[in-house]
């Protein structure tokens, strides 16, 4: 039994349709993204568990109970803004304290609450301070412990890194997945960023035109993309069309070079798609030439034309080894493992 | 050159209202024959009708900004929330009272009131009174809207409520606890303005027969020649205290919020 069911979630503006049938099942403690471009209906999703849209059709039940027509302030949900929302005429203790104070908690055991939550958000000391006193990223921190500290049955986070600089984009959201973790808390957090849900969530949801169109792990949904959109959203993908010579045997020929995919497919053209780090230079393969060449630190990102469009291809930094030069013809080839079939 | 003119503007605006004032000023001190004296100001404070008109109006000025709060803070909140189109409507009618002559709005006030329609608020004192009430917060709508209005633009109404809401709050704890007082300094401008149109307003109170200070101010000025120089200065040197003193009150306040 799930602790957070969506079950066939619908929702329109006016005559928009901006969320299809949407399915979701969250195990207790478990870390959902909701991953995909504006737009996606990701955020609209994550405002009907919050109670803020009612669905246009569709159940939402939170631990067994429907809370569908449940107003937000029954709900018993912690809500994670992207502008912080902050209120600015209280402290950083009152802020924090607001939902103990709202749900009637006793003075006493509201500051230990309250003080409890400022240490696990690591700024101990800085109840007595005003919201614009602080940092974004602190700011931030305390909307955590804001949301967290009447102890909601589930957690929501809307793009609640988007308006923060990268290296506190990364290092906070390390902190709020340990937080996760240490409090057992279920969550659901809205990106837009790919890099972000790959490395905090324990499934992702892939959305895109109001549908789910991938649930997976952060693995699945990077190596066994389900449909075209995920496979070019997440990540970055090089795509070849290719023609099957032999669907029982897996082989097609792509810019005149044959490759083994060691599995059926059906008869027809395909596109293959790899990503930059499973492409290499090998002796046979597709011909290539060799357009630019980046050195980032630990990998090299090289750029190749084949047929008429561009592919990246990037390989781990070798001391000893020198760096192709620009305009050089190379083939390129790919385990069959790294390579993905779309559009079959 | 430009500074010249510049300075000359500024002692062109100050002559414009600082000669009529120290005119005043200085007319009120005539009373006694050949000397400047304190005459016409005593004979004013010793009026016991000039402390009743007085303090009544300042009561109806107090009673008509909280008034004008509760009615304009949730109404201008809620449109901000939840009716964003009617912006520009809204906008529009808290404007009429500019337009439409207080004469016109006590009439029909009048018409729809009297002893012998369906609710006879002209019938008694605190009938009248309320109705006087309600004019003055129609006659200063169109200040307290606008303060207010610009005071909840600086806030982001939608995330601060949806956050209030999501930790449980009500309606009421979310208008009262959160709203009010972030935009405590907009209100404190509105009131400000409220309170300068009610201490003078004339019409409204002669043609209701209520026993505010315009209507004694022009009594007075109908029959005396020093004092109402007098009244004139002592109006304008408490009005003028009033308003510091709620500068003060939400200054105190505005301590806890900074300004943008």
């Amino acid at each position: 039994m799930s602790f957070l069911t969506l079950d066939h979630l619908q929702k329109s503006f006016g005559t928009t349709r901006v969320v299809h049938g949407f399915d979701l099942s969250v195990e207790k403690g478990e870390f959902v993204s909701f991953l995909g471009p504006s737009g996606c209906g990701k955020t609209t999703v994550l405002r009907m568990v919050a109670g803020f849209e009612t669905p246009s059709a569709g159940r939402v039940v939170i631990d067994g109970q429907d809370v569908t027509r449940a107003r937000p302030n029954q709900r018993r949900i912690g809500m994670v803004f992207q502008s912080y929302a902050l209120f600015p005429n209280l402290t950083v203790a009152e802020n924090v304290g607001f939902g103990l104070k709202v749900g009637g908690v006793p003075r006493a055991e509201r500051a230990g609450r309250v003080t409890e939550m400022l240490e696990l958000i690591g700024l101990p000391d800085l109840g007595g301070r005003y919201p614009w006193q602080l940092s974004g990223g602190q700011q931030q921190r305390v909307a955590l412990a804001r949301a967290l500290a009447p102890r909601p049955r589930v957690l929501l986070l809307d793009e609640p890194l988007s308006a923060l600089d990268a290296k506190i984009r990364v290092s906070l959201r390390n902190q709020i997945r340990e937080i996760q973790q240490q409090l057992g808390i279920t969550t659901i957090f809205v990106t837009h960023d790919q890099e972000e849900a790959l490395s905090i969530s324990d499934r992702i949801v892939v959305m895109h035109k109001g549908v789910a169109d991938q649930i997976g792990t952060p693995a699945q949904i990077y190596n066994q993309p389900a449909t075209d959109f995920v496979a070019g959203f997440v990540g970055t993908l090089n795509r070849f069309a290719a023609e099957v010579l032999d669907p029982a045997r897996g082989i097609v020929r792509v810019e005149g070079a044959e490759i083994a995919l060691d599995r059926p497919l059906s008869l027809g053209g395909v596109t293959l798609a790899a990503r930059p780090e499973s492409l290499r230079i090998a002796e046979h393969g597709i011909p290539a030439e060799i357009t630019g060449v980046e050195f980032l630190g630990s990998v090299q990102r090289l750029r190749a034309r084949v047929g008429g469009q561009e592919v990246v291809l990037d390989r781990f930094n070798e001391p000893g080894a020198a760096l192709p030069q620009p305009g050089v013809r190379v083939h390129l080839t790919a385990p069959p493992s790294g390579w993905l079939v779309l559009g079959e | 050159m430009k500074r010249v003119w510049s300075w000359a503007a500024l002692i062109l605006g100050g002559l414009y209202f600082l000669l009529p004032l120290i005119g005043t000023i200085e007319f009120s001190l005539r009373m006694r024959r050949g000397e400047y004296s304190l005459d016409a100001y005593r004979s004013v404070l010793s009026d016991a009708n000039f402390r009743a008109t007085f303090s009544y109006s300042v009561v109806m000025a107090l009673l008509t900004i909280v008034l004008g709060v509760l009615i304009v803070v949730p109404t201008a909140y809620w449109v901000r929330l939840r009716l964003p189109r009617l912006r520009p409507v809204i906008e529009f009618i808290t404007l009429l009272p500019l337009v439409i002559p207080a004469i016109v709005v006590v009439f029909g006030y009048i018409r729809l009131y009297n002893t012998s329609s369906v609710l006879p608020l002209t019938g008694t004192a605190s009938g009248t009174n309320l109705l006087l009430l309600c004019g003055y917060a129609t006659l200063a709508l169109p200040y307290m809207y606008r303060a207010v209005d610009t005071g909840l633009s600086t806030l982001d109404v939608r995330s601060l409520t949806e956050a209030a809401q999501s930790l449980g709050a009500g309606w009421t704890r979310i208008i009262g606890r959160l709203i009010l007082p972030n935009v405590l300094g907009a209100v404190m401008s509105g009131a400000f303005l409220s309170f300068a149109i009610v201490i003078g307003e004339f019409t409204m109170a002669a043609l209701l027969n209520r026993p505010a200070f315009g209507p004694y101010m022009q009594l007075l000025g109908a029959n005396r020649a020093y004092e109402p120089a007098a009244l004139a200065v002592i109006a304008f040197a408490v009005t003028w205290g009033c308003m510091g003193v709620m500068q003060l009150i939400s200054r105190l306040f505005g301590t806890r919020i900074p300004a943008k």
